[in-house]
């Protein structure tokens, strides 16, 4: 059965698909599956869905889905959850706003977000490992406060004007080809790669890297799949949860000055109920929400499809509402299919 | 036996609330020698080893390795001095295959840090199969292993390092009949490398086999600790259950003598 299977696993995987059960391969590979057929489904209810532009869309606005579930992976492989993440995206980014407003130039007020972010987590973090706070409660708690924060700082009014440089990260893309016209009108050859896209992809293979490839992944694994045994094994389950939520801090930080920079305004609103998005493309994409079990690319093929599946509802013209519903339903059902496979 | 002991543990004492777990326990091996540690359940002895094993920190008492006094706050401390332990519980990490959990907080790696899951693959091939000549499916979860394979990963994973002192916490619980004759055969071997062993076991056949002294546990009091030469198993069982030997108990050795 195993042998039958391996051909299954995708490339990038390899290096740690014998350290995964068949089922989650099987997982993986039904939601590609899906992805695909949602591709599909799509170009035939709407034209403007399968071109190039619109895939760059997607592309744009999966990235900050995409960041968020990466973090979001590693906090629910070590067997816990992190609901702050989209209220530490808007606090994050209102923190690079408000360092903008005080004179800071982008970049660093850009690291201080980010550092924003992992401060939030490293609380989570603490709050999980040292005051035994349960993770759903620890999170929740961190939710309200940095929401509550964000809105206290910009008394509720988003912080606009920040510069074009501030716009860049969210707005700009590598290799855009723009022709001028001979009537002097500017044609756009190719829309070129956005850049939110460009360092989904770079933290995606890092995140990767370090699941697999370190021994820190190894042990975030080992600490999610059967914490005790860890513990006894010499893992430092303590420090291993902390650093997840850290990360899972920081990508939120950095979700968010995409998000803002996109926008080139700061709103202390943006991002409520991202953490459901973030949650529901981890576990499409393979991860169990009782630990031990989860990758970085079944993750981004599920915030592809919940990604994909707002753009075409989108374009198809389903109302908002209407969307509510589908999402709904499709993370019940992502988690009904993890609580079958638990069950086996 | 006039070596300095591989470990000794002197007025150990672990609280739960009121509870006395561990009553002022002393205890101490020498390279070399199996000690069997008995006792019913909950009598304190999976407690002491815990304690031993830097699982649990006890409230009172002091632990020596080889004469020097140290102090376990973490598994890690204790394995770094030597001390390996095999749980009952086995603590294996069940979505991780052989080899991870093999190497699980020893991760062999590259030389850019990277883990080197070729070289403990083939590290955990050579190791497991002198345990166990049949184990081929390294690289599947252990959750889809057999309860012996499982075991014989537990067992690796304590001798494959530099092991002095070793904790077997029932090895034999969840074993067939060829699978312990393979862990009695395996103690015998590893104490004629001079490893000391502490076997917790509830199989007086086991005990009475292998160790070289025994020492019981009740009501998380040391009750008795002899060569097994002195007592035999009523006396051991007397021990267990009510705490003291048989009123008319002499040194069985000394008695055959006579």
């Amino acid at each position: 059965m195993s042998q039958a299977l391996k051909p299954a696993a995708t490339g990038g995987a390899k290096p740690f698909a014998q350290l995964m059960p068949d089922a989650a391969k099987m997982h993986r590979l039904s939601a590609l599956l899906t992805l695909l057929l949602l591709i599909v489904g799509f170009s035939i209810a709407s034209q403007a869905f399968f071109s190039v532009n619109n895939a760059l869309t997607v592309l744009l606005q999966t990235s900050v889905i995409g960041l968020l579930g990466i973090g979001m992976t590693m906090v629910i492989i070590t067997g816990g959850i992190d609901l702050s993440v989209g209220s530490v995206l808007a606090l994050s980014g209102v923190a690079t706003a408000m360092s903008i407003k005080a004179g800071f130039p982008v970049a660093p007020a850009m690291a201080f977000g980010v550092a924003v972010g992992a401060v939030c987590g490293a609380i989570n973090g603490l709050i999980v490992t040292r005051l035994k706070i349960p993770p759903f409660v620890a999170t929740l708690g961190m939710m309200l406060m940095a929401r509550g924060l964000a809105l206290q700082l910009t008394g509720a009014a988003p912080i606009s004007r920040l510069g074009e440089a501030f716009g860049l990260l969210g707005n700009g893309a590598l290799f855009r080809v723009v022709e001028m016209q001979d009537n002097g009108f500017p044609k756009v050859v190719f829309p070129g790669i956005p850049y939110p896209a460009i360092l989904l992809l770079l933290v995606a293979i890092a995140a990767a890297y370090m699941l697999r490839r370190r021994q820190i992944g190894r042990h975030i694994y080992a600490t999610g799949s059967h914490e005790e045994a860890a513990r006894l094994s010499g893992v430092r389950v303590d420090q291993i949860k902390l650093y997840a939520y850290v990360m899972s801090g920081a990508l939120a930080g950095l979700a968010g000055n995409v998000l803002m920079s996109r926008l080139v305004t700061a709103q202390p609103s943006e991002g409520v109920m991202y953490e459901l998005d973030a949650i529901a493309a981890a576990v499409i994409g393979g991860a169990s929400l009782s630990g031990g079990v989860g990758t970085v690319s079944g993750t981004m093929i599920g915030a592809f499809i919940i990604g994909i599946l707002r753009n075409g509802l989108n374009m198809a013209g389903v109302s908002a509402f209407i969307q509510q519903i589908v999402i709904g339903a499709v993370v019940i059902g992502a988690v009904w299919i993890d609580q079958i496979r638990n069950r086996r | 036996m006039s070596q300095t002991p591989l470990v000794e543990m002197i007025g150990i004492e672990k609280h739960f609330g009121g509870v006395r777990a561990v009553d002022h326990v002393s205890l101490d091996l020498y390279p070399g020698e199996v000690v069997g540690v008995l006792g019913h359940n909950g009598a304190g002895k999976s407690c002491l080893m815990r304690i031993l094993a830097g699982a649990m920190t006890p409230n009172e008492g002091e632990i020596r390795v080889n004469g020097t006094p140290v102090r376990f706050d973490d598994p890690n401390d204790a394995r770094d001095a030597g001390i390996e332990t095999i749980y009952q519980t086995l603590a294996l990490a069940d979505h991780l295959d052989a080899p991870s959990n093999l190497f699980l907080g020893r991760e062999l790696k590259t030389r850019f840090g990277n883990l080197d899951d070729a070289r403990m693959l083939k590290a955990a091939r050579e190791v497991l199969a002198r345990l166990n000549p049949n184990f081929k499916n390294l690289s599947d979860p252990v959750s889809s292993l057999s309860g012996g394979q499982r075991q014989v990963i537990a067992i690796a994973r304590a001798i494959y390092f530099d092991t002095k002192v070793l904790i077997m916490d029932e090895p034999t619980a969840a074993l067939g009949p060829s699978e312990t004759a393979m862990v009695a055969d395996l103690i015998r071997q590893l104490q004629s490398e001079g490893i000391g062993i502490l076997l917790v076991s509830h199989d007086m056949h086991d005990v009475f086999d292998l160790c070289n002294r025994v020492v019981v546990m009740n009501k998380g009091r040391l009750v008795g600790a002899h060569t097994i030469e002195e007592v035999n198993k009523d006396d051991v069982l007397s021990l267990i259950v009510k705490g003291e030997l048989p009123a008319d108990w002499s040194a069985r050795n000394l008695e055959a003598a006579q």
